[in-house]
């Protein structure tokens, strides 16, 4: 059989192997941005011993799936994060007066004073479209 | 121009077919390590690299097939083995040694930055902004050698010295990538291939001592004599036989066939 | 984001655990909530060492099952086939960094896992222990074992881990490339010579009880009502994803033309030889659609074979991880000269 020649492996042993452990290389977080204006998503982690080594397999693992324009990669000792555990980041106070839901259904109601249903669902349709 | 005379055809797809079999084989021998790299990510890009190596081929036959007839799968995987055009350094085997694979893509790689330079200036408008493009890839696969290079010369004594002598068994090899083809000075003067201001092995010299001598590593590469013959001239080395059998075993059952 | 687990996880289940009994109840809470366990959330300990030892399995099998159709990259027939093929080994690869990576972050060394796998001490999916003898078997593996494996890790991108949901659903977005790839290479086959006809059926014969075999032995009372399904650790049971993959393929493979056969294997995984020549196999009977159910009956593959394999005695266990082991060991020089050669002098960068 034509098998390539590093693939024709006979001898198997389950000895321990003759080095200690390695260990891995440092984690970098990739960052991928598929089009100019969007925003920089997470893709994945690649393990390098430095940035440059870590940008290049980046791109050529996380980056040619799909096309993409711009790529970030972060030493994961680098970043900073939140606890899921009891961490508050959304406040539990209603914030209401600073949302849209906040609003939304007063202006409605106010709105009735002036305007007829039918021009009321049209206004709230292109206030859709054209304001947010 | 996109149409080129007949006395320049086959001189032409000479060149092309050299360049298109270097890149095939050593995509080839490249994408063996698929799947058994040394590194899991490096596995990935490595394989990219063969990829792109091998898609390279494809378009570079595709080209010759339109200049001299034939399709680019009977290009790649059905002549005999004297009518490949490629230099031997693409063909040895590596033997699984990682350094050896990356001394072949450190002279591989830095000649085709130069030869597609100078292709994307043809006067052949086909082959120009073929030539662009894989040249801009090219860049890529020269970062990715160098940066090998320095890990192994910087990465202690064992590294530095297989590095080394993977760098001096292949030297001799990488400098016949220069033998001339046939007609090659034809494409040269015809402004197919042309010339660049500095001469091409003076230029690659440079670019590779540059990345040895950081890398603390030295390099002995000779130009190789006017007469010499070799892969070229379709003269094989040892390891091509087995290559060839081996790439077109499924191919040549019917190469007729659709698979 | 993870900060990463960097305390040591003992990486052994402990049924005895005497959990929080409060934080077991709003872990349950949500995972019944359909919700998503992130790494840095509280999870019971056998939780952890559960979800662990599927995703390391699943890189493993990643990575050992880039070898069968590994060997077929130096012999694909056309250039478009070399190059799909060398992509979609490099995708398994791909696959096997990011699951080995759902695992770091769990408490497990990438490196450990590599020396556990070569050394025999971790295992990975039985069917890459059966052989790949010709071209067509490439093409069956993409079509049928991929098909395999996208259904069950549709199921597996249901679950609970939301590190390796993620990972699921983009694997399964790769997976699609080679199942259309593997589908795209038996339609060219069974369009083909009579030669190539013979070696797609051939292949067919030898690939379709280890597809069977793909989703684990038949379910019984426990796995039905286990630790992992009542974690969503596993969403559905191994004879549900079975019939499922039957009530797709067997009509598909109908239609093509080839025959689905009960055959009989020998210690190479190929079909075994009567003495008066002719393959050790008969056509599936049971290979009918029931109006009733609304499902393809099918013979069931040969369980006794199953948990021979799986003991390591399977047609190319050794060879799969003797190659794996040489790698490793190969590699071992480059990756101490990488690790040693970190911060090069400013003039290499």
């Amino acid at each position: 059989m034509g098998l390539s020649k590093i693939r024709q492996i006979e001898a198997h042993d389950d000895s321990e192997l003759s080095f200690p452990p390695e260990g891995d290389a440092k984690p970098y977080e990739v960052f991928i941005q598929l089009n100019r204006g969007q925003p920089h998503v997470h893709s994945g982690t690649v393990d390098a011993v430095d940035g440059k080594m870590a940008l290049s397999y980046a791109k050529k693992h996380f980056g040619r799936d799909q096309e993409c324009v711009h790529m970030w990669v972060v030493p994961r000792e680098a970043m900073i994060s939140t606890n899921y555990d009891g961490e508050i980041i959304w406040p539990l106070t209603d914030q209401g007066y600073r949302l849209v839901r906040g609003y939304a259904i007063d202006v409605r109601r106010k709105w009735e004073r002036f305007r007829d249903q039918e021009e009321l669902d049209r206004y709230q349709d292109d206030d859709i479209k054209e304001m947010f | 121009m996109d149409m080129i005379t007949d006395d320049l055809k086959t001189p032409f797809s000479q060149l092309l077919l050299s360049i298109a079999d270097d890149k095939l084989i050593q995509g080839h021998r490249a994408s063996d390590w698929t799947g058994v790299a040394p590194i899991l990510e490096e596995d990935i890009a490595f394989s990219a690299i063969a990829q792109e190596e091998i898609a390279h081929a494809a378009e570079l036959y595709r080209l010759v097939a339109d200049l001299t007839g034939g399709n680019a799968d009977a290009l790649a995987f059905g002549r005999a083995a004297e009518e490949y055009r490629c230099a031997s350094i693409v063909e040895l085997v590596d033997e699984f040694d990682w350094a050896t694979a990356i001394a072949r893509h450190f002279f591989c790689d830095h000649l085709d930055g130069l030869r597609f330079g100078r292709l994307a200036n043809s006067c052949f408008t086909p082959v120009a902004g073929l030539a662009a493009r894989i040249q801009a890839e090219e860049s890529v696969h020269i970062e990715h050698v160098d940066t090998w290079v320095q890990h192994l010369g910087h990465g202690g004594d064992d590294a530095r010295g297989r590095m080394q002598q993977a760098l001096d068994a292949l030297a001799p090899h990488a400098s016949m990538m220069f033998e001339a083809t046939q007609g090659g000075e034809l494409v040269e003067s015809a402004g197919l291939f042309p010339k660049a201001d500095a001469d091409m092995f003076d230029q690659w010299l440079t670019g590779l001592k540059k990345i040895t001598g950081q890398a603390g590593l030295t390099l002995n590469v000779t130009r190789p004599a006017p007469d010499a013959v070799g892969g070229r001239r379709g003269q094989r080395s040892g390891d091509f036989a087995e290559l060839l059998d081996e790439m077109s075993e499924v191919y040549r059952q019917e190469p007729e066939a659709a698979w | 984001m993870s900060a990463g687990v960097t305390t040591a996880v003992e990486l052994k289940m402990d049924w005895e655990i005497q959990e929080d009994p409060q934080r077991t109840a709003d872990f349950q809470a949500r995972i019944d909530a359909k919700g998503l366990i992130e790494v840095d959330d509280w999870m019971p300990h056998n939780y952890r060492v559960g979800m662990l030892r599927m995703c390391e399995h699943h890189a493993n099998s990643e990575i050992v099952g880039a070898l069968p159709e590994g060997e077929w990259i130096t012999r694909a027939p056309s250039l478009l086939r070399k190059l799909a093929l060398i992509a979609k080994v490099q995708d398994e690869v791909g696959h096997g960094q990011m699951l080995y990576h759902v695992c770091q972050d769990l408490g497990k060394p990438r490196d450990q896992m590599l020396r556990d796998l070569c050394t025999g001490k971790t295992k990975y999916h039985n069917v890459f222990n059966y052989p790949a003898p010709t071209w067509a078997d490439v093409a069956m593996i993409q079509w049928l074992v991929d098909g395999a494996a996208i259904l069950n890790q549709k199921s597996l991108a249901e679950g609970s881990y939301g590190p390796y949901v993620r990972t699921m659903k983009r694997i399964n977005m790769e997976e699609a490339f080679h199942f259309k790839s593997g589908e795209d290479m038996v339609l060219t086959l069974m369009s083909g010579t009579p030669r190539q006809k013979k070696m797609a059926q051939e292949a067919f014969d030898r690939w379709w009880a280890p597809c069977l075999m793909f989703f684990g032995p038949p379910d019984s009372d426990s796995t039905k009502t286990g630790p992992f399904m009542t974690w969503r650790i596993k969403t559905k049971t191994n004879d549900t994803l079975r019939q499922t993959y039957v009530d797709r393929f067997a009509p598909a493979a109908k239609a093509l033309g080839l025959i689905i056969h009960v055959a009989h294997k020998d210690k190479d995984g190929m079909v075994a030889i009567k003495p008066d020549g002719n393959p050790d196999m008969v056509v599936d009977e049971q290979i009918q659609f029931d109006e009733e159910s609304g499902h393809w009956g099918f013979t069931q593959p040969d369980w006794d074979e199953f948990f021979r394999v799986i003991k390591g005695n399977g047609p190319c266990n050794k060879q799969r991880v003797a190659l794996r082991r040489f790698s490793h060991e190969q590699g071992h020089w480059v990756r101490q000269a990488v690790m040693g050669s970190a911060g090069l002098p400013p003039s290499a960068n």
